[in-house]
């Protein structure tokens, strides 16, 4: 099946959109209405594959839209070295096709081609098996310049029924377990093996991450998942010379004594807690795990809590934009959700925590899995306005930037943030 | 000379020179507020497809940020050849893609750390040429007399004494 009409067709929705925002590169607003609308992956494209030269679907720590466990590309690159992290999507729902140009992946829109792009290159570690036989990319799997470690795929806000209302996580594990024989709890020896054979690999990675389910267990609750987090930690330390190696982990909100473990006893250089939506009666309805363990106004205190520990513009929090619009319970209208979101944004960033966003991909089989993600008007004002917070208040984002993420629309327009020298 | 000819000529010219012992590279950029940003670009050298491969060591350098400002917003980038024998060429064009993992970026990051030790890479650059222009004294000047005489000063033509 092709989708490549190689005239020039009417005005695309992105032309529209990128000519009312000159300011925004185009490159950003497409890579933004790609992971809004999804992929299709035409045969064509799919031929085009090779796993011994392209990173295909590895963990599926969360599924696609389209609900199938399959070999595609992980995902894209555009020309300026920025990620598009999308799921395939079914037709019906108006992806945007990956086909083929002149030989190469490009994406198309209503038939017409928009640009090129390039399916990520696989690591060579992806080739190998670990001392368990499990294929090394289903321990640690990557990004360009990122190893990805989900060493735990269960999160036990599930044990009441209290998982987020976007999260598809604990469906994806029992397709993990079942279909792609991934360990539910990763061995952190094998981990610290996997992530030495991947550095055997010269220029290739520039960031450990990591993040895993919540674990509400232990002394303290969360004890057992920093114990979990620092003995992984630890294992992946030992190939490195230094204390301290570029990685974040996305993990819960933990209580202050517990961030100062997290950082005195491990290599980590960066912590991002997730609040997912920032409106305190939505996290309540969206996220009850986190609100039943911590809550709102607490996970904010807390992530204020750990720029003492990590450092300024060494801590975030994340969101899932566009659920704060989703359903009957969501806001009215996109000023009004723009406006709140910055609002709270901004109180965080004066007190040294940056937000970001990615773009929301409703799942199947979610609570919210039946209703559409925001405009593309609102992910880019919404970008932009995260950034000029960045701006404003001097907050560096490194640790979770085009290469050391990829995810997140804002922070691809923070590449050329300000740098705050003493200029010569 | 037609378009593909001219293309093969650029290209002739530009591998002759980057060839050749003592060629000094520079790249010239424009930052947001049409600022120009000119440094020296040693590993310089063009792909198989006739583009310039400019090699960016650090991530918030000018250049690299300039680069991106080029890719996004279409500003125009430039690149000097200076030979030892004093030619010149100006290549102007615009960035086209920045390589930031694969097997190509991390050829170029061996090649890097080869020749300077503990360096690191932030990305390949490629850069489409759009024009080039031979900048080399002499050549300019058979031209500028040719084709503009009235910018000429008049004692250059006056009889010399120990002429007469």
């Amino acid at each position: 099946m092709s989708f490549a009409l190689r005239k020039k067709a009417a005005e695309t929705d992105l032309d529209r959109v990128a000519a009312r925002y000159p300011d925004v590169p185009r490159l950003i607003i497409l890579k933004t209405d790609v992971q809004r609308r999804g992929v299709f992956y035409t045969d064509g494209a799919l031929e085009l594959l090779d796993d011994a030269l392209h990173q295909t679907t590895g963990t599926h720590i969360f599924g696609a839209r389209d609900g199938k466990t399959a070999v595609r590309p992980e995902s894209l690159l555009l020309r300026d070295g920025t990620s598009i992290i999308t799921t395939p999507t079914p037709l019906e729902d108006a992806p945007y096709i990956v086909d083929v140009l002149d030989g190469e992946p490009w994406l198309f829109d209503n038939g017409v081609p928009v640009e090129p792009v390039d399916y990520w290159p696989a690591p060579a570690y992806y080739a190998k098996n670990s001392r368990s036989g499990v294929p090394m990319k289903h321990i640690v799997s990557a990004r360009p310049q990122r190893l990805n470690i989900f060493p735990y795929r269960y999160c036990t806000f599930w044990n009441n029924d209290k998982g987020c209302a976007f999260c598809d996580m604990v469906v994806q594990l029992k397709k993990g377990r079942d279909i792609l024989k991934i360990p539910a709890k990763l061995d952190p020896l094998e981990v610290g093996e996997v992530i030495g054979e991947a550095l055997k690999e010269q220029g290739r990675f520039s960031t450990i991450f990591l993040t895993s389910g919540s674990i509400t267990s232990g002394v303290r609750p969360f004890d057992d998942e920093v114990d979990y987090f620092i003995a992984l930690l630890k294992e992946v330390g030992k190939n490195f010379r230094t204390k301290k190696y570029p990685s974040q982990m996305i993990g819960t909100a933990f209580e202050k004594e517990q961030l100062q473990r997290l950082y005195a006893e491990t290599g980590l250089t960066s912590y991002t807690s997730d609040i997912e939506v920032l409106d305190e009666n939505l996290f309540n309805r969206y996220c009850p795990g986190k609100t039943e363990w911590i809550g709102y106004k607490e996970w904010k205190r807390r992530l204020v809590d750990a720029v003492e520990i990590f450092g300024y513009g060494r801590v975030n929090t994340g969101l899932v934009a566009g659920i704060e619009l989703a359903g009957p319970h969501g806001c009215d209208s996109e000023d009004i959700a723009l406006e709140r979101t910055l609002s709270e944004a901004e109180d965080l960033a004066r007190q040294g925590v940056s937000t970001v966003f990615i773009v929301w991909s409703p799942r199947p089989g979610t609570p919210l899995g039946i209703y559409k993600n925001a405009s593309l008007d609102y992910y880019i004002r919404l970008a932009r306005g995260l950034h000029q917070l960045r701006v404003k208040y001097r907050l560096p984002i490194d640790h979770d930037s085009y290469r050391n993420c990829g995810n997140h629309p804002d922070t691809d327009l923070s590449r050329v943030l300000p740098l705050w020298e003493n200029e010569i | 000379m037609g378009e593909r000819d001219m293309k093969g000529e650029f290209q002739y010219q530009i591998g002759k020179l980057l060839a050749a012992q003592g060629t000094i590279a520079t790249i010239a950029t424009l930052d947001e507020n049409g600022a120009p940003h000119c440094v020296p670009t040693p590993f310089l050298q063009l792909d198989e497809r006739g583009r310039i491969v400019h090699l960016e060591l650090l991530e918030t350098s000018s250049t690299h940020r300039n680069l991106l400002g080029s890719i996004w917003f279409e500003r125009p980038v430039s690149v000097t050849l200076c030979g030892r024998d004093g030619e010149v060429l100006v290549i102007s064009g615009r960035a086209y893609k920045a390589l930031v993992s694969g097997p190509l970026f991390c050829s170029f990051y061996r090649e890097v750390r080869s020749r300077m030790g503990d360096a690191d890479l932030a990305a390949v650059w490629l850069i489409e040429p759009l024009k080039i222009r031979d900048e080399t004294y002499q050549v300019r000047k058979v031209i500028e007399e040719a084709s503009h005489p009235f910018y000429s000063h008049l004692d250059r033509l006056v009889i010399k004494e120990d002429s007469i």
